[in-house]
Formats: C-alpha cells, sequence, structure tokens
C-alpha cells in the first residue's frame, strides 16, 4: 500500500482517475467507503497541487530577490553606480510586484492565505528583506528624511486588479466567508474588474526585515574592505537601531524569530567590531582584522547560492 | 540614512501581535473545555473493551459529552476572525481528531459503518467547507478516522476474550473497506502519512485475530462468506 501511495505523478488527479479505472473491480465500484473517499481524495490533491504551485512561485521569488540583493551590494561610493543600481534593483522589484506576486495572489483568491503560509513565507520575506534594503539605499541616496515603509505599505503596492478573468472580491480579512464552495472561482462571469490582493502578515514582515540586518553586516564589512569607513559607521547604527527594536518585541512562542534575533545580535556585535577597529587602528588597518570574519548568517539563508 | 530605522513599526506590530495574543489565550480557554468534555466520552467508551453489553449506554453516555462539545465549538468559531482559521487551527486540531475519533467509534458501534465528514461536522455543529466558515478540516477527519483504526484492532482483540467470535469478522471486512478507501489518497510526507503507514499494523493484528478464529472453528457456518470476501479484497 505504501509503494503506491509514494508514486506521486505530477498531475495526480487524472492519473489517479486512469490508475484507477481499471482496477477498480465490482467490489470497490459498490463500496461506499470507496466513494466517499474518491471525493477526499480530490480534495486533499487539489490542496497539495495549490501548495506545490505556490511553492514554485515563492521560490521564484526568492531567487530573484537573492540575486536583486546581490546586485544592491555591488553599490560601491567610488564607482557612483548608486543611481544606476537603485534604478534597476526597484524595476525588478516593481516586476516581481506586478508578476510573482500576482500569481500568488491569483491562488490564494477564496482561500485561507494562512494555510498555505509555509508554502510562500520563504518568497515574501526574502521580497520584504530585499525590498527594505532597497529602500534603505534610496533614503541614503537622496538624504530624504524617509523611512522604512511597514507591512501596510507593501500590502498597499500589492493589490490587483483583473479584468479579462473575473475573480472572487478579497475583502481586508483577505477571506470572501460568502464565496462559493467551489475553489474554481475562474467559473464566476462578473463584469467589473475584479479587485483581489496578496495578504502581506506582519509576522512576515518583521521576519524578513529580520533578515535584512544580515545584509546590513555585509555591507559593514565589505565597506571596510573598500575603505569606506564612515559608511561602516552609518550601517553599523542602523543595525543597532534595529536591534534595539527587535529587542522591544514581547513576543511568545514565536522560535523562527527568536532565531533570527540571536543572529541579529551576532550581527551587530561583528558590525561594532568593525567600527571599534575602525577608531582604534584606522581604516586600513582594521580590514585585516575583521574581513575575516565574514562568516555571515549563512545558517539563515536558504542555500540558492 | 541613520534616520531609516522606523520604531514606530516595532510599536506597531507589538499591537498587532498581543491582539493575537490575546486571542489565543481566550481560544486556549475554550480549547480546554473541549478537551475535558472529550476525555469524559473517552473514558465512557473504555468500557466497550471490557463489558459488550454496556455499548449501547456507552454510545449514548459519549454522544451526550459530543453534543456538549458543539456548544463550545460554536464559541469558539466566534473568537476566530474570518478567514483566519488556519492561523489559529493548531491550538485546536488535535482534539478536533480526537473528537472525530470518537464520534466514528460512536457511529461504528451503533450502525456499523464509517461515518460521513459530514455527519461528523454536523455533529460538532462545523461547517464542511472553510469557505462557510468555521469547519472541520479534511485532515483532521482522516487523522481522527485513522485512530479509530487502532481502537477496533484493540476492540477485535477484546471481544474475542470476551467471547464474541462474529465482531472481529465485521471490524476485519469494515477495516479492508478503509484501507481500500486510504489508498485513494495521494498523501504528502506529512503526519497524515506516516499515520496511515500505521494503518496496515492495525489490519494485520485483525486478519490475525480473524485467522485465529477461523482455524479453531470458533466462528459460526454463517459467517464463513464474509470471511472469504475479506481475503479476497485483501
Amino acid at each position: 500500500m505504501s509503494q503506491n501511495s509514494r508514486y506521486r505523478p505530477n498531475n495526480r488527479r487524472n492519473q489517479q482517475r486512469n490508475k484507477n479505472a481499471p482496477t477498480a473491480n465490482l467490489n470497490e465500484e459498490s463500496n461506499p467507503v470507496v466513494k466517499v473517499f474518491q471525493e477526499y481524495a480530490r480534495e486533499l490533491d487539489d490542496k497539495h497541487d495549490r501548495y506545490e504551485r505556490i511553492v514554485k512561485l515563492s521560490r521564484d521569488i526568492t531567487i530573484e530577490a537573492k540575486r536583486i540583493i546581490f546586485l544592491l551590494h555591488t553599490i560601491d561610493g567610488r564607482k557612483n553606480n548608486r543611481s544606476k543600481v537603485l534604478e534597476e534593483a526597484e524595476q525588478r522589484l516593481t516586476k516581481v510586484i506586478e508578476i510573482n506576486f500576482k500569481s500568488i495572489a491569483l491562488e490564494l483568491i477564496g482561500q485561507d492565505p494562512y494555510q498555505y503560509r509555509g508554502a510562500y513565507s520563504p518568497g515574501l520575506q526574502e521580497f520584504i528583506e530585499a525590498y527594505s534594503f532597497m529602500e534603505y539605499y534610496k533614503v541614503g541616496a537622496d538624504e530624504i528624511s524617509g523611512t522604512m515603509s511597514d507591512w501596510n505599505f507593501l500590502q498597499q503596492k500589492m493589490q490587483y486588479e483583473q479584468d479579462d478573468k473575473p475573480h472572487q472580491m478579497k475583502d481586508d480579512s483577505q477571506l470572501p466567508v460568502d464565496s462559493p464552495m467551489d475553489v474554481k472561482v475562474e467559473h464566476e462571469i462578473k463584469t467589473e474588474p475584479q479587485k483581489f490582493e496578496f495578504f502581506v502578515d506582519p509576522t512576515e514582515y518583521i521576519l524578513g526585515i529580520s533578515d535584512l540586518t544580515g545584509e546590513l553586516m555585509r555591507r559593514c564589512i565589505n565597506s571596510l574592505g573598500s575603505g569606506e569607513t564612515d559608511v561602516c559607521l552609518e550601517t553599523c547604527k542602523v543595525l543597532q537601531q534595529l536591534y534595539s527594536g527587535y529587542i522591544s518585541l514581547n513576543v511568545q512562542r514565536n522560535r523562527e524569530l527568536s532565531r533570527k534575533i540571536y543572529t541579529m545580535r551576532q550581527s551587530v556585535l561583528k558590525a561594532e567590531n568593525v567600527c571599534y577597529n575602525v577608531k582604534v587602528r584606522g581604516g586600513e588597518a582594521a580590514k585585516w582584522g575583521a574581513v575575516f570574519e565574514n562568516k555571515v548568517t549563512e545558517d539563515l539563508d536558504e542555500g540558492f547560492y | 540614512m541613520a534616520n531609516f530605522v522606523n520604531l514606530e513599526v516595532f510599536s506597531n506590530y507589538q499591537k498587532y501581535i498581543d491582539n493575537e495574543q490575546e486571542i489565543r489565550e481566550n481560544i486556549r480557554v475554550k480549547v480546554r473545555e473541549i478537551e475535558h468534555l472529550a476525555k469524559e466520552a473517552t473514558i465512557q467508551l473504555q468500557v466497550i473493551h471490557s463489558d459488550l453489553t454496556k455499548i449501547d449506554s456507552a454510545c449514548q453516555a459519549a454522544r451526550k459529552q459530543i453534543a456538549l462539545c458543539a456548544d463550545v465549538y460554536k464559541q469558539l468559531s466566534e473568537l476566530i476572525p474570518a478567514g483566519q482559521y488556519y492561523r489559529y487551527s493548531d491550538h485546536w486540531t488535535y482534539i478536533t481528531q480526537r473528537l472525530v475519533f470518537l464520534i466514528a467509534m460512536v457511529i461504528y458501534l451503533e450502525a456499523g459503518f464509517l461515518v460521513k465528514r459530514e455527519t461528523v461536522a454536523e455533529m460538532l455543529g462545523l461547517q464542511v467547507s472553510h469557505t462557510q466558515g468555521f469547519h472541520l478540516d479534511i485532515e483532521d477527519y482522516l487523522m481522527g478516522i485513522l485512530q479509530m483504526a487502532s481502537e477496533l484492532s484493540r476492540f477485535a482483540t477484546n471481544s474475542v476474550t470476551m467471547g464474541d467470535y462474529d465482531r472481529p469478522l465485521n471490524i476485519s471486512h469494515f477495516m479492508a473497506n478503509l484501507n481500500s478507501g486510504f489508498r485513494l489518497l495521494n498523501l504528502k510526507n506529512d503526519g497524515l502519512r506516516k499515520r496511515f503507514d500505521a494503518l496496515k499494523y492495525d489490519v494485520k493484528k485483525i486478519e490475525e485475530v480473524v485467522y485465529d478464529i477461523s482455524i479453531r472453528g470458533l466462528r459460526n457456518e454463517t459467517a464463513q462468506s464474509t470471511v472469504e470476501d475479506v481475503a479476497e479484497t485483501n
């Protein structure tokens, strides 16, 4: 029996039907248990398929977000490439919102977003990390008094409208209570453009921002290597502020967050140590002291690279 | 650049999380109530392993407890904001599985068939689809059914001890159906899958019981055909 279920083909529902047709003898046909279980199988498959599709979409987001972060790391005071890189990063991030997140939002129409949280959360966190990293450069570049945007801002960005394929309306509590039982809402025909959104969970946002600290620490150490000691001091300051923000949180039983705060502390300490070395030894000598401690939050990265 | 960090974000998040924790505490209170009621029903049903004549009264007592659970489920469902079932569902999945098990057991003892998900949902005052509100998750239902399978294999051995030789044959037949039902599912490698893998041991145990009573000629002749059916389906 376990052999049977271990075999999981891509298009499960169709395969299942084909597989059962010849084997289902009279005994099974008339069996009421089998009949209801066919219904259960359909429901489970639908759920698993949707989950897998969201996982795939989420992986694409993760990969693209990581690439954008790498791109942002190429910003270098000596090369004067800041505005060009920033422009490209922002464009690519907008594309992720417009295409990738829209696809996930489409999958989640009429669904409980928390049910599929595990499927999209890595992508969302990585995206938030990339987005806030981009904003960090932007705020510094224009010398404007902007701050990092919060989840409401991102939520506003992830509103979509669809006119060709009508869909169920999604309200702010992200689930239409009165939507039909049928999960394939595409069959609904409505004339006005349907609005829907990708739900940004504040907890995911907080977790995503905590990853940002790893990038800031990386930047702090990289700029030591390139001799921009003022950048070291400034990123260190940002890190300290973020850290104090995080330890101010009183969150019970969120192991993921406490693990991230622990890692964040390591990053803060590293950055502080860099600043210390800059102060006492001067920028030239410090890079020999700190650059080898470059083993950053490896355990936190999902390991795509 | 130093003013990049917006500390307001953290205080807002604290408010958000405080609100969530309050909801969770209220949920826990209700879940504990249900757990208490379900425990009573579990104890009531244990009597079937020692006294076959008390099955009917045990089922009635269990039904009463289950009906009480339905009220608490209603209160529980009012605590959950619309569309956030799965945000908090980890608090009640375990107990819901337990109740599915109890209901399935009662229905089997009373009528001898597998309870449908709709019926369980109705008895607990829940919906079937998540779009209709607080519902009975399909995986919880299936987990509860698998728990019943283990209990039935225990019940089969005990009914032999108590001299009822027909019952194991019925149970064996029932379990064979259940097993073929579960084989239709494409399970992911999760808890449900692990629990399903244990089903074969329950089936095996019952088949051994049936075998034991068959070779000793303890069953009556009318049951003969049923046993052969069972042997074929396996």
